[in-house]
């Protein structure tokens, strides 16, 4: 299915000079649809064509200034109204912290529409011109220089307009037929792109489905990181030793690092099979504090800072109800101060109830300032100014 | 480098400038004169406190005439670089400023008085600075292998020499290539232009180290040297345009710059505007954030009630207005718009070095009062500054009188005669 119409008329000029002086010729004859192709940009021609100047940077502002305002928006909104934050101990709602964003944002805005505003206001991506079946318009990429008037101007007149490029020195002058062909796609393609399409919305419509829905299937696992490593854990089984153990024994004979107990009494709280009463080791001021420090870190988290058992932990579990949850005990019930020091050490050493063995994460040194620290606290509760000396008496009145 | 352009008859005209200038010469080294007796004046009879703000005035004037020099050499080594065309027909204003560095090397000589006074009258580190931060005294004895009076002399003799012989190197090159037409000197330029950017950008940045930053000793900022080179860039774009401006209101240059080549000078001002403003935000966006007291209290000796809306005035002064401002095509290219800005900017330079130097002067950091004292700023600024340019002004016009103002055999110089902006 193809007809054709008239395009327009084409002229060639030889020289730059030729084409600007055709360019005016044309622009006082009143025409308005028709344009210039040239080999190189030819300074001058847009003004002999009365090319007004492009709306471009107009278009670039807007979008650089949208840029500005959405990166402005974006920051105040995400940082300090949907989730607040505080970063660095700045405000949520800082002006300097957001500039980069800012100026990034408009820079990105301000590129893009550049770009893309040029192929809109050219009417890009084209990928046919009429004027690309005419076979001497190829020379306008080397040493040709071209004006062609459309025959959808009003005041297009085929006669006239050739006389006009004839009497500029023209050096060819050529009426261009323009082939319309059927640009309908045949009907395969058709089928396809629409079979191709329908294809696509399957994994959308997987992940939907699955957000909506449970399995009791695992998890597919298309990128398995770190989920699955060759290695044993602990307690696990092994086929490669003829125990089946994965963990190992150590040698006969010989002590882990850190594992020997050279003193009894300091590494276990034990002494002759009864628990120690006395601390095995110097105690001072330095001790207290680390005891107290440590405390804090390893134990207010169910027990709480005054070690009434009320630690954030403890709270969360009775506002849950976890049915697993054994509260801790306050640690000034008569049962815990009657504890001797050697005691309240294997208890954090090997754990009870719920609460783990806390001897891989604390070294003896620091068990034992906790256990001091213990004593302090328990001691605080049942105080009386008699306990204070004299001296300070009058400072805590 | 061929030329598609042949030179049009007339283009070499109104390149002499002669008796021109010489009564510009004469009567901008009597203001100069004037302004600096009254400057010096003004502190030697006000007492010790007036006689440290002259010399805080002086350095002001000084770093904005340094750095005006400055850009003009790095414009012209620049231009050489990067084999510019449009530029010919203004290079020889830049080259002509340059060769101010002598003269520039002159009028830093005055500031070794409170160089050596011993009293750290400008900069702290030279002498018995009392007050301030009892852990800065630690700081400066480690620092003093770097910041003593024997080593910065020789520090800025190094930088003097690398800007005077640059300066000259270059200018002799093309007023070498003013009697030949064989472009071996243009040639040579292009060759030597960028090891002196590299020599160059060091001198400059060490040199804003010396004589700007350790004005507080115990701060520091590595991009320092980059925010000062912004500004020098900014004042020399603005210096150029004015003189251009100036040589064509005297029938000089009339045929040769036009409104082309303004509006790429507009592009470079409009261009630097936003790198200052970009190196300076860099600068202090890092301070602001990692908020050590060690870095922030530079910003905090410029936001104290003396100085709080003077900071606030380089941030719009300085970069959002002049950003608008020339954000336009239409005002680049305009003759009122672009002088409007040009003047502006130089201003706006001045007022820069202002800020960067005088609020050093009653320090909170350095021991000065909690609240930064009064605002200096008075008639003695704006006497030593009119003093300091009057005599840069004059050195100027005097050497523009003895040679052509355009590379007259440049072999770009026909291309930059046809430029046109697309």
């Amino acid at each position: 299915m193809t007809s054709s119409r008239v395009y327009g008329v084409l002229a060639s000029f030889t020289s730059v000079e030729g084409i600007i002086e055709a360019a005016k010729a044309v622009k006082e004859a009143g025409l308005t649809k028709w344009d210039c192709h040239t080999p190189f940009p030819v300074h001058g021609l847009d003004k002999a064509m009365g090319v007004k100047m492009t709306k471009l940077p107009w278009i670039v502002l807007g979008c650089g200034l949208s840029g500005l305002a959405l990166a402005i928006w974006l920051q105040w909104w995400t940082n300090a109204v949907d989730y607040p934050f505080i970063i660095s101990g700045k405000p949520l709602w800082s002006i300097p912290a957001n500039v980069p964003i800012m100026f990034e944002l408009t820079v990105l805005f301000s590129a893009l529409s550049t770009f893309f505003g040029m192929w809109m206001l050219n009417r890009l991506p084209r990928w046919y011109h009429p004027l690309f079946s005419v076979p001497s318009f190829r020379r306008a990429t080397s040493d040709r220089f071209f004006i062609v008037v459309e025959a959808d101007d009003p005041a297009y007149q085929a006669p006239e307009i050739k006389a006009l490029f004839e009497a500029q020195g023209a050096a060819t002058v050529e009426v261009v037929e323009e082939t319309i062909t059927n640009t309908d796609w045949p009907p395969k393609i058709k089928f396809a792109a629409w079979a191709a399409a329908g294809l696509l919305m399957l994994p959308p419509a997987f992940v939907v489905k699955a957000k909506f829905s449970t399995s009791e299937t695992p998890r597919l696992h298309l990128v398995p990181d770190m989920d699955h490593q060759p290695k044993f854990k602990a307690q696990a089984a092994s086929s490669l030793f003829a125990d089946g153990r994965a963990m190992r024994m150590p040698i006969d004979g010989t002590v882990a690092r850190g594992e020997l107990v050279a003193n009894e009494a300091l590494h276990t709280g034990f002494l002759g099979g009864e628990y120690v009463t006395e601390f095995p080791l110097p105690v001072d001021e330095f001790l207290m504090e680390r005891g107290r420090e440590r405390f804090n870190i390893y134990c207010t988290a169910c027990h709480g800072v005054s070690g009434l058992g009320d630690g954030m932990v403890n709270k969360r579990a009775q506002e849950i109800v976890s049915p697993l949850w054994v509260p801790p005990l306050s640690l000034h019930a008569e049962t815990v101060i009657s504890q001797p020091p050697g005691q309240l050490f294997q208890t954090i050493s090997k754990g009870v109830r719920n609460m783990p063995g806390y001897a891989q994460q604390i070294p003896v040194r620091d068990r034992w300032a906790i256990v001091l620290y213990l004593k302090a606290l328990q001691r605080s509760q049942s105080g009386s100014l008699d306990d204070v000396p004299l001296q300070l008496r009058n400072t805590i009145r | 480098m061929t030329s598609v352009h042949s030179i049009p008859t007339g283009a070499l005209e109104g390149v002499h400038a002669g008796e021109k200038l010489s009564g510009l010469a004469r009567i901008s080294l009597l203001i100069g004169m004037a302004g600096l007796a009254l400057g010096a004046w003004l502190g030697w009879s006000g007492g010790e406190a007036e006689m440290r703000h002259f010399w805080f005035s002086y350095l002001v004037a000084f770093a904005f005439l340094l750095t005006i020099g400055m850009g003009a050499l790095f414009f012209t080594m620049l231009q050489h670089a990067v084999g510019a065309y449009w530029s010919v027909v203004i290079r020889r204003i830049a080259e002509l400023t340059m060769a101010n560095f002598p003269l520039l090397a002159l009028l830093f000589l005055p500031l070794l008085i409170p160089l050596l006074d011993g009293h750290g009258t400008l900069w702290p580190w030279a002498g018995h600075h009392e007050g301030g931060d009892p852990g800065h005294a630690a700081l400066l004895a480690h620092k003093e292998p770097f910041l003593n009076v024997p080593f910065f002399l020789l520090r800025i003799a190094v930088y003097f020499g690398v800007w005077i012989s640059l300066a000259r190197w270059f200018l002799r090159r093309s007023l070498e290539q003013d009697l030949t037409s064989s472009p071996t000197p243009t040639v040579r330029s292009r060759k030597w232009s960028s090891p002196g950017i590299i020599v160059f950008a060091l001198a400059l940045s060490f040199g804003a180290f010396d004589l700007l930053m350790s004005l507080n000793p115990a701060w520091f900022s590595t991009i320092f040297g980059v925010y000062i080179f912004a500004g020098s860039f900014i004042g020399n774009c603005a210096w150029m345009i004015l003189c251009a401006r100036w040589l064509q209101n005297r029938n000089l240059l009339t045929n040769q710059i036009n409104v082309e080549h303004y509006h790429d000078m507009g592009k470079f001002l409009f261009g630097f505007v936003f790198f200052w403003g970009y190196i300076g935000f860099s600068q202090f966006m890092l301070i602001w954030y990692a908020n050590l007291p060690e870095e922030t209290m530079w910003y905090k000796d410029r936001i104290t009630p003396a100085w709080e809306s003077w900071s606030w005035f380089m941030v719009f002064g300085h970069f959002v207005i002049p950003f608008a401002g020339l954000l336009s095509r239409h005002v680049k290219r305009s003759r009122f718009g672009l002088l409007f800005f040009a003047c502006y900017a130089l201003f706006m330079h001045w007022v820069d070095m202002y800020w960067v130097v005088m609020p050093n002067m009653n320090a909170p950091s350095l021991g000065g009062p909690a609240d930064g004292g009064s605002n200096p700023f008075g008639l003695m600024d704006v006497a030593v500054t009119v003093g300091l340019v009057g005599i840069f002004v004059s050195c100027f016009a005097r050497r523009a009188a003895k040679h052509p103002l355009l590379p007259v055999k440049d072999p770009l110089l026909a291309d930059s005669l046809a430029f046109e902006n697309a």
